[in-house]
């Protein structure tokens, strides 16, 4: 046994820090202290990038939480007009990518956009600039990402048991009462897994703020190293990011604290009927935010692509499909083998400190910026290659450089954490007693593998595959970067032509990216579906 | 007191019960027998106002809670308490918030004796702390009943309470639960599949077969 987990730590442990390298070599950069930068840093650009970035986190955690959790608990325990289809068209918003939703807000309601010309002129209001403040890129957010919470705690809703929620009824509670005192506390560990990942894509965000002009942390790791060239302040800010990220998780882990359940009891009949009136109101506000986040910006989207298609479609676009789909299905498949191999169940995994740790490091890249996740590589290539020249070798930065190998290692890196969580949630539904009664039967830990573990989390490993590729697909700083020669994509494109302000035309790539990933999240839906009917 | 007219269930081609009458005096005890899908547990849920049935009226203490199958109060406002067969306590509560929560409009040292009173009764004093995982089948049954009498319901519901137990406990926690019912005076209906069980808790027992009710 002792030897088996010697294999087994040394496995888990090469592959989750080699996903993890990026992270390290940021951490490696504090051998390099640029002092007279950080006087700079510290005193001038920190104290008010620090406090936006907070501002901004408070105000997305708080919007998400709220949005996500009424919501999933409306879809899941209410039963009222449309229910059906806004259950699985509330995640349709996970395939706009957030700097997708925020060219076309600033297009609407610019001081020139449309909605504003009219309030002006119709009207009479004064006109304002939606770029003043943090409301506009706070709502903005929330609205991209309400769905992570949304989707962790609808799954967690639904597996309460309808008995404790009429038991609570008989007890003479109120709809709210149950909702605030029985039904929130139990998701809480769900709408806290959903808050954390929010609260990183948030950090790691450069495209919206960068649109909205709204200076955070990022932006001064952008800035270390576009407006000064220190790859070396870049990495070190970069580092402490991921302090935050681990902050972050600890706090996450402790709040979720013994609450696990294993139970499928799926509430399948709603405990709350919302009649005439009052279920029509529910009925508008949830259809509102999904017409404010998802079909709103799409009509605006065809709208704007209806009239430039015949300027803007060319044959490139064939290049940008292929290229986009063969990056994004390599590193969905890529990531969700190491997160298979790593959220695999085993005695030894349970019990070492040691590979808890160097797991949870590989998840870190979440937390990480695109584009910092491409400086740790370009510098760890480097170094390698210094360090082989040294020995008289050859450099391998040719090789590597510009090679779709390393951008798919960003990918692969970056989104780690979200086929991981995903592969490990279904891992945790398999109970320890299906794996002792296997060994009582004589099975190998091999055939336990292939006939008990992958089966049962086939339906997680799929849909992380899934959010992986819907991720890579519009991810936009690394692939900006570290892209080869003739490899752009469709997320790039998007990008060179909004950053000029060109929203009509950029709306035609944007509309084929959301179509595709519209498309991913229908399959995730069809998954889920299954997969409920079948446990 | 308790009456139920004219109660029909179906699912949907299968009539289970045609046109079920009950009536109970203040402090009745009455046993609810039957085979499985006999529509007993339905109608329990019925009474209790979580699921609407073809027709059937409820009257409580003078107060008309369902009409023609259709719920005219609901659950919260009916003054009904309920033993599930799972006991379904609220897992993130301890005994004391689970006890408590049906009185959560009393004021904390109220609600502190009334749990301790209920305890007492239960025979779990000091068990306030613990957690429903950390209490086995028995105990959890004997919390859940103490919750469901907290707040002094008009009408007791028990559905199938004592399933889940085994066969030694089961016969123990009859008569307790039964002299604890005794005791409160609440009306009480308990619905069990066992007739050995129903006798020995209930002052009337009630036979339901090819969807109709005999009462013995």
């Amino acid at each position: 046994m002792e030897k088996n987990c010697l294999k087994s730590k040394i496995w888990t442990s090469v592959l989750a820090l080699l996903v993890a390298m990026p992270i390290f070599v940021v951490a490696l950069s504090w051998l390099f202290p640029e002092r007279e930068l950080w006087v700079h840093f510290s005193t001038v650009l920190l104290p008010s990038l620090i406090s936006a970035t907070v501002v901004l986190l408070i105000g997305v955690g708080l919007g998400v939480t709220l949005l996500g959790t009424i919501l999933a608990y409306l879809v899941v325990m209410v039963e009222f007009p449309g229910r059906r289809w806004l259950e699985w068209a509330l995640f349709l918003p996970f395939a706009i990518p957030a700097y997708v939703l925020a060219f076309v807000y600033l297009g609407v309601f610019d001081y020139s956009g449309y909605a504003q010309v009219w309030m002006r002129e119709v009207l009479g209001l004064p006109g304002f600039d939606i770029r003043t403040g943090s409301w506009a890129v706070i709502l903005t957010f929330v609205l991209v990402f309400y769905p992570y919470v949304y989707m962790m705690a609808r799954a967690s809703f639904k597996r309460q048991k309808i008995n404790i929620i009429e038991a609570g009824q008989l007890l003479g509670a109120s709809p709210l009462r149950v909702f605030f005192k029985i039904s929130l506390p139990m998701a809480r560990p769900a709408a806290a897994a959903g808050l954390l990942v929010t609260l990183m894509e948030t950090l790691a965000d450069f495209g919206v703020v960068s649109l909205f002009n709204f200076d955070t942390f990022t932006t001064a790791i952008y800035s270390a190293w576009g407006d000064f060239r220190s790859i070396e302040i870049a990495a070190q800010l970069a580092s402490l990011l991921v302090l935050v990220a681990f902050l972050l998780i600890y706090f996450e882990k402790k709040a979720r604290g013994q609450a696990k359940y294993y139970s499928n009891d799926v509430a399948n009949k709603k405990p709350y009927r919302a009649l005439g009136a009052a279920g029509w109101l529910i009925s508008l506000f949830v259809f509102g935010v999904f017409m404010l986040s998802f079909a709103m910006p799409m009509l605006q989207l065809i709208i704007w692509g209806w009239t430039s298609v015949g300027e803007e479609w060319s044959v490139k676009y064939v290049d940008l499909i292929i290229s986009t789909s063969v990056l994004t299905t390599s590193a969905a498949l890529i990531t969700v083998g190491i997160a298979t191999i790593l959220a695999l169940p085993s005695r030894c995994k349970r019990s070492s400190p040691w590979i808890k740790g160097v797991i949870s490091m590989a998840t870190l890249g979440y937390a990480l910026p695109g584009s910092i996740m491409t400086v740790g590589l370009l510098y760890g290539v480097n170094q390698v290659s210094a360090i082989s020249v040294y020995f008289g070798g050859q450099s391998i930065n040719h090789i590597i450089f510009g090679s779709i190998a390393l951008l798919l290692f960003a990918y692969v890196s970056r989104f780690m954490a979200i086929g991981y969580s995903s592969i490990k949630a279904s891992a945790e539904q398999i109970k320890p007693m299906f794996t002792q009664n296997a060994h009582l039967l004589g099975a190998s830990r091999l055939r336990l593998i292939l006939k008990i573990y992958l089966p049962m989390m086939t339906p997680g490993i799929l849909a992380g595959g899934l959010l992986v590729a819907v991720d890579v697909m519009k991810e936009l700083p690394a692939t900006y970067l570290l892209r080869p020669f003739g490899w752009d994509t469709l997320a790039v494109q998007v990008y060179e032509l909004s950053a000029e302000g060109l929203f009509e035309r950029a709306a035609v790539p944007a509309l084929i990216m959301v179509l595709l990933g519209a498309v991913l999240m229908l399959i995730l839906q069809l998954l889920d579906k299954k997969s409920s009917k079948n446990f | 007191m308790l009456s139920v007219n004219n109660l029909s269930i179906a699912y949907q081609t299968t009539q289970v019960l045609n046109e079920f009458d009950l009536s109970l005096a203040t402090g009745d005890i009455f046993a609810l027998t039957g085979d499985s899908g006999s529509g007993k547990s339905s109608a329990l849920r019925f009474i209790a106002g979580l699921d609407e049935v073809q027709s059937g009226q409820v009257i409580l203490d003078g107060k008309q809670l369902s009409s023609s199958g259709i719920h005219k109060i609901a659950p919260e406002l009916r003054e009904i308490g309920m033993v599930f067969q799972d006991y379904a306590l609220f897992p993130h509560m301890n005994v004391q918030k689970n006890i408590a929560f049906g009185i959560h409009h009393l004021s904390n040292s109220e609600q502190k004796v009334r749990v301790e009173e209920l305890l007492l009764m239960i025979g779990l004093e000091g068990f306030e702390k613990k957690y429903p995982h950390q209490l086995s089948g028995g105990e959890q049954q004997r919390v859940a009943l103490a919750r469901a009498l907290a707040p002094s319901p008009k009408l007791l519901l028990l559905d199938e309470p004592f399933s889940s137990l085994d066969k030694n406990l089961q016969k123990q926690l009859v008569l307790q639960v039964r002299d604890i019912v005794k005791k409160t005076n609440v009306t009480s209906i308990l619905v069990t599949h066992d007739k050995h069980e129903a006798t020995i808790f209930a002052d009337k027992v009630g036979v339901i077969e090819n969807s109709q009710l005999t009462i013995s």
